[in-house]
């Protein structure tokens, strides 16, 4: 197995902001070996760390949407049975029917293992799988190989993907899971930060809209009961809307008045307890 | 190298393991670390595994390097007692104002801070004194800050009720709970009601019945025959029924809130009422318990397959529950004690569950939780009590 390029280092994205705490964590858990196990509120940038690192280190990313009824082998490969017999039956395609191997598919793991180079591998919202998924995921990780049970065959990993793990938190991780990987929690952006966030997707965005904006999109946030809170990807499509329409003027924002709600709050009863909160304002 | 640092993480209930304190120190070997402020971030990142030590570790790293003095663990908890309740009465001021014997005036002078302080004194004061302190708790006694009869007049520390004296809501110390078992989010409520399904094939033919399609195609001597079924669908029934009334559910009712929002989202048929205390005639269908009344009686006619989860603290009078006319409202005369109600509904509903979101180990203090829980299988609304409960309303 061979290292990837040591000297390359992570510094942020064009389209990514990154401070330099994570910067660092990126960096030591790529030169550690060791999987980055992201976890915080939806809409605070972990699935976009992934694809930025992929970026700024020029490296295809191979992305893992984990899914609730997942079993590990999915990820691994598929032994494509159905389309082997019906090969047997007919006998028209290419493909040696009793050569199992042209019927074996890489799945998302097995790809970054097989790839030319070095790669990116994102392992998205692995909090949806069961736990059984985590532990079987743990051995191919730390080995860096499987085994194809049909023909019999050891995949190992040419080149050791940099691994990205996002989770929601929706479930506590085992703890031999946590045990190999390192952790980050994302925080949600402060004000300031935001600023830079929106500042980087809307390099010409007008200072003054751009501090309403985002002052209000924090009092909203602040609202209590609602079930999902609005996060930075409801924010740029929201500015997006603002930039869009013509009769929008900056001063109505300072006044008070949300235009475009619905993009920010996507629930029917959180856009009913926003509007209401926008609309007849208590004065603290 | 650290392991000062290691065993004052250990100690202080930080879960790190050697095998991670060795990764550290790969990491030092490999001359990532240069600064402590790298050591910081690379430790943290290496050795802490979840969000929730963050806090814990910022204290010890800044005991351990910056010589800062360890945070005294009562004094912590104490401020999260206040502030929590703090956030509570200022939705508030007046109650807050009347309880402190002061005007609203004088209150407003004060900063939120120092009202903290003001009220720490007093709340460790208590703690000195136990009970029978003047001070304190006294049913219109010469406490300020105290537990009377009737609201909102006096000042229910934590929204205590009848048997349960402020500072024993203090002391339950109910944040305490959610910082080790961890939080009762919307997330893990949702996991944990995830297992109350009861699956039904519907919609279109378009699963693969392996077996019956291995059976179909020996019997076809070999020739395939595949056989599709419908997928299986949620087809379960709930009705929640919520105490959102009064006093003595206050404080729960984010939780319950929670509940209900997770609740919605995930059942196709579920039908929300609500009631004060305990069941009378009716159930409400509107949160204010005004306009959309249902009697109880017309619940016999829905399906008895219907799973009837009861939100509530059971905590009331003991003629609310037993008493022919125990309503606490003048225009709910029934002529039937709830109690009689109670048992109508459970013996309509097989599959019932009680959640009580005051702490399990009071349960048996208070009368009225005794009688219902006789009732109806009580379970305490936490993540472990919510998997009992669901366990429960699914078993055959």
């Amino acid at each position: 197995m061979k290292k990837g390029n040591r000297s390359q280092k992570f510094t942020g994205a064009t389209k990514y902001v990154v401070d330099d705490e994570l910067a660092k964590i990126v960096n030591i858990s790529m030169a550690l070996e060791m999987p980055l196990l992201l976890k915080g509120e939806p809409g605070t940038g972990k699935t976009m760390l992934a694809h930025a690192i992929a970026q700024s280190l020029g490296m295809p990313l191979i992305v893992l949407n984990v899914k609730s009824n997942m079993k590990l082998v999915d990820a691994l490969y598929q032994y494509d049975t159905l389309t082997r017999l019906n090969d047997s039956r007919f006998g028209d395609s290419g493909r040696d029917v009793s050569r199992i191997e042209d019927y074996i598919k890489m799945g998302k793991i097995g790809q970054a293992f097989t790839a030319e180079t070095r790669t990116v591998l994102l392992i998205d919202e692995i909090d949806k799988a069961d736990t059984d998924f985590q532990d079987d995921m743990l051995d191919v990780l730390d080995q860096m190989e499987f085994d194809i049970i049909e023909i019999d065959k050891t995949v190992s990993a040419r080149y050791r993907p940099v691994i990205v793990i996002t989770s929601n938190a929706k479930k506590d991780l085992s703890d031999p899971f946590l045990g190999r990987c390192n952790f980050h929690h994302i925080a949600f952006p402060n004000p300031e930060g935001m600023q830079e966030i929106i500042r980087v997707h809307f390099p010409d965005l007008e200072a003054n809209l751009a501090k309403h904006a985002i002052a209000t999109f924090y009092r909203l946030r602040e609202i209590d009961m609602v079930e999902k809170k609005p996060a930075t990807r409801e924010l740029i499509n929201w500015i997006r809307a603002l930039q869009l329409d013509p009769d929008f003027k900056t001063q109505n924002l300072a006044k008070g008045e949300v235009p475009y709600l619905g993009v920010l709050f996507k629930k029917s009863q959180d856009y009913v307890v926003a509007d209401s909160y926008v609309n007849r304002r208590r004065p603290f | 190298m650290f392991t000062e640092f290691f065993y004052k993480l250990r100690d202080s209930g930080v879960p790190v393991t050697p095998t991670s304190f060795l990764t550290l120190h790969r990491a030092l070997n490999k001359g990532l670390i240069n600064s402590l402020e790298d050591f910081y971030t690379a430790s943290r990142t290496i050795l802490i595994k979840s969000e929730r030590y963050f806090d814990l570790y910022d204290q010890i790293f800044a005991y351990y390097f910056e010589g800062a003095e360890m945070p005294d663990e009562e004094e912590l908890e104490l401020n999260e007692t206040i502030r929590a309740l703090l956030d509570e009465w200022l939705k508030n001021p007046k109650v807050l104002a009347d309880a402190l014997g002061w005007d609203e005036a004088t209150l407003k002078k004060l900063t939120p801070d120092e009202l903290i302080e003001y009220l720490k004194e007093r709340l460790k004061e208590q703690t000195e004194r136990h009970d029978g302190g003047d001070k304190w708790i006294g049913t219109g006694g010469t406490s300020p800050v105290g537990h009377s009869g009737y609201h909102p007049g006096g000042l229910r520390i934590g929204g205590g009720s009848r048997n349960k004296s402020a500072v024993k809501v203090a002391n339950e110390r109910r944040f305490k709970d959610y910082s080790r078992m961890g939080p009762l989010t919307q997330a893990s409520m949702g996991e944990a009601l995830k297992r109350l399904r009861n699956m039904i094939p519907s919609g279109p033919r378009d699963q693969v019945n392996i077996e019956e399609s291995i059976y179909q195609t020996m019997k076809n001597a070999g020739e395939i025959e595949i056989v599709f079924d419908r997928s299986l669908k949620d087809r379960l029934k709930v009705i929640l029924a919520i105490d959102n009334g009064g006093w003595s559910m206050d404080p729960y009712i984010p939780v319950v809130q929670t509940l209900f929002n997770h609740a919605r989202s995930n059942f196709k048929d579920l039908k929300i009422y609500y009631f004060h205390n305990t069941v009378y005639s009716e159930l409400w269908e509107d949160p204010t318990r005004r306009k959309k009344p249902k009697p109880v009686e017309e619940f016999a006619r829905m399906d008895p397959e219907t799973r009837l989860i009861l939100v509530g603290d059971a905590s009331m009078a003991r003629y609310e529950l037993l008493g022919v006319d125990g309503s606490i409202y003048v225009q709910e005369r029934s002529g039937k004690p709830s109690i009689e109600r109670l048992a109508f509904l459970a013996k309509t509903f097989p599959h019932s569950a009680w959640l009580n979101p005051v702490s399990e180990r009071s349960w048996r203090y208070i009368e009225t939780v005794v009688y219902i829980a006789q009732i109806f299988p009580m379970f305490s609304l936490t993540i472990d009590g919510l998997e009992e409960a669901v366990t429960h309303l699914m078993a055959a």
